[in-house]
């Protein structure tokens, strides 16, 4: 433990600050403990008791912008409550969550509204980003060209496949200059040729000073497009920094998994998490580096 | 899963401080301060247009007969009411035009009940847009209003027509126009209660359950079907009915278009009040929810 702050330059785009979560879940399965059955009310009710399941264990993370931030780990590691954490859409049960602006997030459920048409989604989905309707008719054909739906823009998104749905709102949602992007698992969706058209747009959303968090499981994706990588396991940070040295420990930590050696790939994960450096978050009132 | 690890397992990681400028970040999800609230929805305003024209065209696109169901829809509503109470029942009770009080009851009412569940349901029903979008919820609301107003232009067009149709026939007179701002006031008022609705049906969805019951009961209590005469023996109830907005609403439109009268000011003054008053305590009550609204359970 050193003494020494470290300083931040500037503003970042993303600041997490102690954040951790944890579900209230039913579950049938029984309690070894009580192995009974419900009774009373809950019985009647036909609800199941809810267990505590940790997702997030006190994440701290400072992202700037212009990083685009990749995030792996296993199933069931925490990435997605962690992107649905920096989106707002689930609430921490601890800490906060602090944005430059409110982050996008893009899900692999992508129907937006089903019966109206292409053309019609992108237009209510630019309004409900808040853009006018000339800042609409200015960016139509790219946003068209974007999804590479030409086709079948007019006909109505329920027809569409989950691919196209999915290229659809990727292209609605990087229209508006989003400053913070999260992707998870969208991409995965697309072919070869959209895989490509997503590329330019990460790389100009990144050009632009925004700040983009990728979900994968697709560990080249993550190497191609991101400027930094999160290791999540079991709900907390193993791993934090250059994509190919963190892919590189991941790949070791689940090989030893799948070769079923719990040992050495628990002594990987205990030894990089002894290399991790977390921040503890000090707000700064001025904006210049104090004499302390 | 039995991974062995240290008790504490973040204590081989180094703590770093960091001093970081968080002036200028937000809170991700904080809901903005009620005036910013309402000048976000005024900017809005776009969206929720589109938003309602657009579900006017498609809400019967899969049927056959397209949008000629919102037409059809309140009539056959109409005529099979007309069949059961003044046809089986008798229930007019020597009223001069019992059909015309009959019509206007029911496509009055369908309107507020049709505004109210779907206003209820509008968290639900667009969590995907909720989710992938930042807008101000409310806006939700203001569109599924706005569909249903210019939902019920060819509805109320029908309506007259029917009343001009059907024997009595009424004399078209400009006490007509009438009709206009009172549905602009029904309007308000749906919204309103839409708004404190969505967010208890947000919250807990079993009350949509109950909605259909208690639009059913509110129905009885509006005089749609029923002249209020009826309930003369009863004056607490009748004083009940008489505070009811929509039996206030009904009864405007029945005395501009029927009777060809001005319609009592303490009408329009329980129906603006109850209008003005439910949108206002709507707006702060929905607006106190806006951070949970379409968060994973």
């Amino acid at each position: 433990m050193t003494s020494e702050v470290e300083f931040v330059e500037g503003q970042p785009a993303v600041v997490l600050d102690g954040v951790s979560m944890t579900y209230q879940v039913p579950t049938t399965a029984q309690d070894s403990a009580s192995p009974r059955k419900p009774r009373g009310l809950r019985r009647l009710l036909g609800r199941q008791r809810n267990v505590s399941v940790i997702a997030l264990k006190d994440i701290s993370l400072v992202v700037n912008r212009g990083e685009s931030v990749g995030i792996i780990g296993r199933n069931g590691s925490g990435k997605s409550t962690l992107m649905k954490l920096i989106n707002g859409r689930v609430p921490p049960t601890a800490g906060a969550v602090y944005a430059s602006s409110r982050p996008t997030l893009l899900g692999v459920s992508a129907a937006l509204v089903p019966d109206l048409s292409g053309h019609e989604n992108i237009v209510l989905g630019c309004l409900a980003m808040g853009m006018t309707r000339a800042e609409i008719d200015r960016k139509y054909e790219d946003i068209v060209s974007v999804s590479g739906l030409a086709e079948s823009i007019g006909l109505p998104m329920r027809t569409y496949s989950s691919g196209m749905a999915a290229r659809l709102q990727f292209a609605i949602a990087t229209a508006v200059d989003t400053e913070i992007l999260l992707i998870d698992e969208a991409l995965n969706t697309g072919d070869d040729q959209f895989k490509d058209r997503t590329k330019a747009k990460m790389d100009e959303l990144r050009e632009k000073a925004g700040c983009v968090f990728l979900v994968s499981h697709s560990l080249d994706t993550i190497r191609e497009m991101c400027s930094r990588v999160l290791w999540l396991d079991d709900g907390e940070i193993i791993m934090d920094g250059d994509p190919v040295e963190v892919i590189k420990w991941y790949r070791t930590f689940t090989k030893y998994l799948s070769a079923g050696d719990r040992v050495l790939a628990l002594k990987t994960r205990r030894r990089m998490i002894n290399n991790l450096k977390v921040p503890a978050v000090l707000a700064r009132e001025s904006g210049r580096r104090s004499s302390a | 899963m039995n991974i062995e690890r240290p008790k504490n397992t973040t204590a081989g990681a180094t703590t770093v401080p960091t001093s970081v400028d968080l002036r200028g970040l937000t809170r991700v999800g904080a809901k903005p301060v009620f005036l910013d609230y309402l000048v976000a929805l005024w900017d809005y305003r776009h969206f929720i247009y589109f938003n309602a024209r657009a579900s006017v065209q498609t809400s019967n696109s899969r049927d056959r007969l397209g949008n000629v169901w919102l037409i059809l829809n309140p009539v056959l509503n109409g005529i099979t009411f007309y069949l059961i109470f003044g046809v089986l029942l008798h229930v007019s009770r020597g009223m001069e035009n019992f059909l015309g009080f009959l019509l206007i009851g029911v496509f009055l009412f369908q309107m507020s009940s049709r505004s109210i569940s779907a206003g209820a349901r509008a968290i639900r029903t667009n969590l995907k847009v909720i989710q992938a979008f930042n807008f101000p919820r409310a806006a939700l609301l203001f569109a599924v209003n706005l569909r249903e107003l210019l939902a019920s232009v060819p509805v109320v067009i029908s309506l007259l027509l029917l009343i001009l149709l059907f024997p009595p026939t009424e004399p078209v007179s400009l006490l007509w126009l009438l009709v206009l701002p009172a549905l602009l006031l029904q309007t308000l008022f749906n919204l309103g209660v839409g708004l404190i609705l969505a967010r208890v049906v947000a919250r807990v969805s079993d009350v949509g359950n109950i909605l259909s019951f208690a639009i059913r009961f509110w129905m009885y209590g509006s005089c749609v079907i029923f002249p209020i005469t009826l309930f003369g023996a009863f004056p607490l109830l009748k004083g009940l009915i008489e505070i009811n907005p929509l039996y206030q609403l009904l009864t405007i439109v029945r005395t501009a278009v029927l009777d060809n009268q001005f319609p009592q000011w303490q009408s329009w003054a329980v129906l603006t009040a109850w209008a003005l008053g439910v949108l206002a305590v709507g707006l702060v009550y929905f607006w106190q929810g806006e951070e949970s609204y379409g968060r994973d359970e």
